[in-house]
């Protein structure tokens, strides 16, 4: 069974998936992102291909919805694995920058591909990293989930971003780039294309995030330079955490593009990247509980400017 | 026996001028919400009644409402005429363009009577006024209808003044009626146009598919002189061009009405299967909307055809030296022939339709059925679609609003020819120059209403009048553009290859993300980014091609294959080159 079911509630759309229940919860035997293990039996570089355990899919089945309070819906949409490299014992924070540069120019192919399909609303690219954060396997990973329709939280950032350009005629991220840049007082790296940064409104006590300079509003408008200088700038982000506790750091790091099939949001809505960590200290992790998931409402115990200064300070070269 | 016009005026239509007065004029470069709110609510005009109601939204405000009564046309607001304005003919061959204040339509007399409804579905209106259909723009704002179902949405200008209407055309509502949504959007032009255009896609609830093509037609090389013997030859010289789709135009058929192979040719089976066998998806041009005067249909059912005033049937335009009728969508053996058509031609094995001369579906005149040339058109339109399922269907010289959704493609100008001519008039002739010019004014609907039509590519270097820089341009332009490439030539000429090689390149990966800007100004500057990068096209002077073509350099090569596993899983490997 595999469906989408409507929030009245909420407005929002949950997937129920009964393939996703029969995940395993750690490999038992080899790796199978490995060559040689349940996916891959040739060599490769980098992959991207469709999840066994998939909470949506392109041929879901059709669903009958005929309540007007239980709305149901196809859960028409796709979910893929990204493998970032053949290397078991690799990490973005352990792989050459050239190997970055490689993984977006996949995830660039992946988002035209994707985008092709009419019935695509959102293409959401995003790697769990570490058990802490419900990864099952450390082979170097990501994954990408293409939506038929847009999530709760995507939308509400496009309804807040238009709102800003409404009021101020001004994308609010080219903004806070320059406000960053003129502050200083929460930049943990920079380049000539990129910030990475705490944030001012950062919900988790390492939470970082990376801005392009430029308006962008999706990885599609990067050139080729600017592919480079953000492969740079996510191996420092992630070395720099991995180097703060001197422990394979977990986090939750998501691209945030603008909708699919949709360009009305491409001039208000900037390209950026969340890294979402959940550790609040070495041995301390900061848990989405309930007022978190109850509410939205976060409550950060870390004041943002003194985790930058924290993370400014892991001196890192690449 | 026909109905002509010659700069025709309302009453030879019949139609009477009512439309309701709206004395204030909003200047948008100086104005307050208060005065954009004086719009909505509810008038009583002599005819009908009128609720506007006005919603924000994002960059600026959109009024939806309802009418009754009676009904010709509703004036929506008028607003200040700025002195540059973006305006847009109503079907694919019509200019869009950008004019001055000083600018006055230059057409010619004599040939009025041929293009006839061509220039306009309201040719009453459109020699003696400056008219902009579905949209209009200036430097920082766009006022635009969102969909044409019922209504066609315009804009009638003055020397101060543009008025918003909404024509209908005559017609009695005997309940409220949902108007066609009309926005105003504040922000640079081209800003404006790409989310203008989602707007549009989004109120007609659009779902392209994403079958954008690379293909030849027998068009710009054969025109009518076009056989089996030809076809055959050109199929053979097609090997490893990559083409998807190989197109017969304009040449098969007996007549325009009858739609049946003439002595040139086989049976349409025959040249689908010979088609297929080259491994391409078989194409067929026709004209389903256009009835000629010496065709069987046509002594057959006259009373398929739309009339004038006196009863005959009038004549939509002419061409091939002949009067062509326009078959009435609302007679229901008509519709019926419509769909036997197009399912034939389906099961004949064609797969992809350029669907020609469709605005001869949306004339105004006396039909079976009381509703507008609008509603008329979309009843034939969605005929074909459901006629032809998932066939991929090309529009031309079609009406821009009311063909979306029912499309796949459309051209969005004039024919193209082997001549670059920018001293012609700027009236949809054929005109490699204009044809590319609206392939940027209308850049923005690619993707969103349809997958633009450039038209075609000719890259042969002999019996044509282009220059090795207008060819460069005019392919890199439709290629960066993310436009259909369709080519157009004797492949056993010399060809430009460099020019076909770049066109391999790009169409190697899928989708691009555009942008262009500088439509106002004319200075074209074009990002179009891919998975190699982001390429760049400025032009600076469009009559002289004077461009800058900048590509992204590409440091990283990946090579992407294809596996579908047992299971049904599809992987996708990336290996550097």
């Amino acid at each position: 069974m595999m469906e989408r079911r409507y929030n009245v509630l909420t407005d929002e759309w949950v997937m129920v998936s009964a393939f996703t229940q029969q995940r395993p919860t750690n490999p038992t035997t080899s790796c199978p992102l490995c060559v040689g293990g349940d996916e891959f039996s040739i060599p490769y570089d980098l992959a991207s291909f469709d999840n066994r355990f998939p909470s949506m899919k392109v041929d879901a089945p059709e669903v009958e919805s005929d309540s007007r309070l239980y709305k149901r819906a196809r859960a028409n949409g796709k979910c893929e694995v990204v493998v970032y490299t053949v290397e078991h014992n690799s990490a973005m924070s352990l792989m050459p920058t050239y190997q970055i540069e490689k993984l977006i120019k996949m995830w660039v192919d992946r988002y035209l591909e994707l985008s092709l399909q009419p019935a695509i609303k959102y293409i959401f690219i995003f790697e769990n990293r570490g058990a802490e954060v419900g990864a099952t396997l450390s082979h170097p990973h990501g994954q990408l989930y293409a939506f038929p329709f847009l999530p709760k939280r995507i939308d509400a950032k496009m309804q807040s971003l238009t709102k800003y350009y409404d009021e101020n005629k001004r994308c609010a991220i080219c903004d806070v780039v320059e406000n960053e840049l003129a502050t200083n007082e929460r930049l943990i790296y920079e380049n000539e294309g990129f910030i990475a940064f705490v944030p001012f409104y950062a919900r988790w006590p390492y939470e970082v995030h990376v801005y392009p300079k430029r308006h962008i509003s999706s990885l599609v408008e990067m050139n080729n330079s600017e592919r480079s200088l953000l492969s740079k700038a996510l191996k420092i982000v992630t070395m720099k955490y991995d180097l703060l506790f001197q422990q394979s750091f977990p986090y939750m790091m998501m691209l945030f593009q603008s909708p699919v099939n949709d360009v009305r949001y491409d001039h208000a809505f900037h390209f950026h990247i969340e890294f979402n960590p959940v550790k609040r200290d070495k041995n301390k992790i900061k848990w989405m509980a309930s007022v978190e998931t109850g509410t939205w409402a976060f409550i950060n115990p870390k004041l943002p400017e003194e985790a930058a200064a924290e993370l400014r300070s892991v001196e890192v070269v690449i | 026996m026909s109905t002509y016009f010659s700069r025709p005026d309302r009453e030879e239509f019949g139609l009477c001028s009512h439309a309701m007065s709206v004395s204030e004029i909003i200047d948008f470069d100086d104005f307050s919400d208060i005065e954009i709110k004086k719009i909505a609510g509810y008038r009583k005009e002599n005819n009908y009644e009128l609720i506007i109601e006005m919603e924000r939204i994002h960059l600026g405000f959109k009024f939806r409402g309802y009418v009754k009564g009676f009904t010709d046309e509703i004036e929506i607001f008028k607003f200040k005429r700025p002195d540059k304005l973006l305006v847009n003919n109503w079907q694919s061959w019509g200019p869009s363009k950008v004019i001055e204040k000083d600018f006055r339509l230059d057409f010619p007399d004599d040939l009025i009577q041929k293009f006839g409804f061509s220039v306009s579905i309201m040719p009453e209106l459109y020699f003696d006024n400056l008219i902009s259909d579905y949209y209009i723009a200036s430097e920082h704002f766009l006022v635009g209808g969102l969909s044409s179902k019922v209504a066609h949405p315009y804009f009638q200008l003055d020397e101060n003044e543009v008025s918003v209407k909404l024509r209908y055309f005559g017609i009695r509502f005997e309940q409220w009626q949902e108007i066609e949504p009309v926005v105003i959007l504040f922000d640079d032009t081209d800003k404006v146009l790409p989310y203008y255009a989602d707007l549009v896609a989004k109120e007609n609830r659009v779902a392209l598919s994403g079958k954008r093509l690379v293909g030849w037609s027998s068009w710009y090389q054969y025109f009518l002189d076009f056989d089996y013997e030809k076809m055959c030859t050109e199929l053979e010289n097609t090997r490893r061009r990559g083409y998807d789709v190989f197109q017969i135009d304009d040449a098969w058929e007996v007549d325009i009405g009858d739609w049946t192979p003439n002595s040139k040719f086989p049976s349409l089976e025959e040249v689908a299967a010979k088609i297929k066998e080259y491994g391409y998806v078989p194409g067929i041009w026709l004209a389903p909307f256009s009835v000629s005067e010496t065709s069987t249909l046509f002594k057959e059912h006259p009373d398929w055809l739309v009339r004038g005033e006196d009863g005959n049937p009038r004549v939509a335009y002419e061409n091939w030296n002949k009067r062509i009728y326009a078959l009435d969508t609302t007679v229901p053996q008509a519709l019926n022939w419509l769909a036997n058509l197009f399912q034939n031609l389906k099961k004949c094995g064609f797969e992809y339709f350029k669907i020609d001369f469709l605005f001869a579906g949306a004339i105004q005149g006396k039909r079976l059925e009381n509703v507008t040339p609008i509603q008329a058109y979309i009843q034939g339109i969605t005929t074909i679609k459901k006629a032809v399922g998932d066939s991929f269907i090309l529009g031309c010289g079609a009406p821009l609003l009311p063909s979306i959704g029912y499309v796949d493609g459309m051209r969005i100008g004039p024919d193209t020819a082997p001549y670059w001519d920018v001293s012609s008039s700027d009236i949809g002739y054929p005109n490699a120059y204009y044809s590319l010019r609206n392939a940027l004014t209308r850049w923005f609907t690619n993707g969103i209403w349809w997958w633009n039509d450039p038209d075609c590519l000719m890259l042969r270097k002999s019996d044509t009048q282009l220059s090795d820089v207008q060819r460069e341009l005019y392919t890199l332009t439709s290629l960066l553009l993310d436009n259909m490439i369709i080519q157009s030539d004797n492949l056993a000429y010399v060809m430009d290859d460099r020019l076909w090689s770049i066109v391999s390149e790009y169409r190697k990966y899928g989708r691009r993300k555009v942008h262009l800007s500088g439509i106002m100004s004319g200075q074209y500057n074009i990002t179009s980014c891919g998975v190699d990068g982001c390429d760049s096209l400025f032009i600076t002077d469009l009559e002289d091609c004077v461009f800058t073509y900048s590509k992204d350099t590409v440091d990283i090569e990946l090579i992407k294959t294809v596996e579908l596993k047992d299971d049904g899983r599809t992987f996708n490997y990336y290996n550097e080159k």
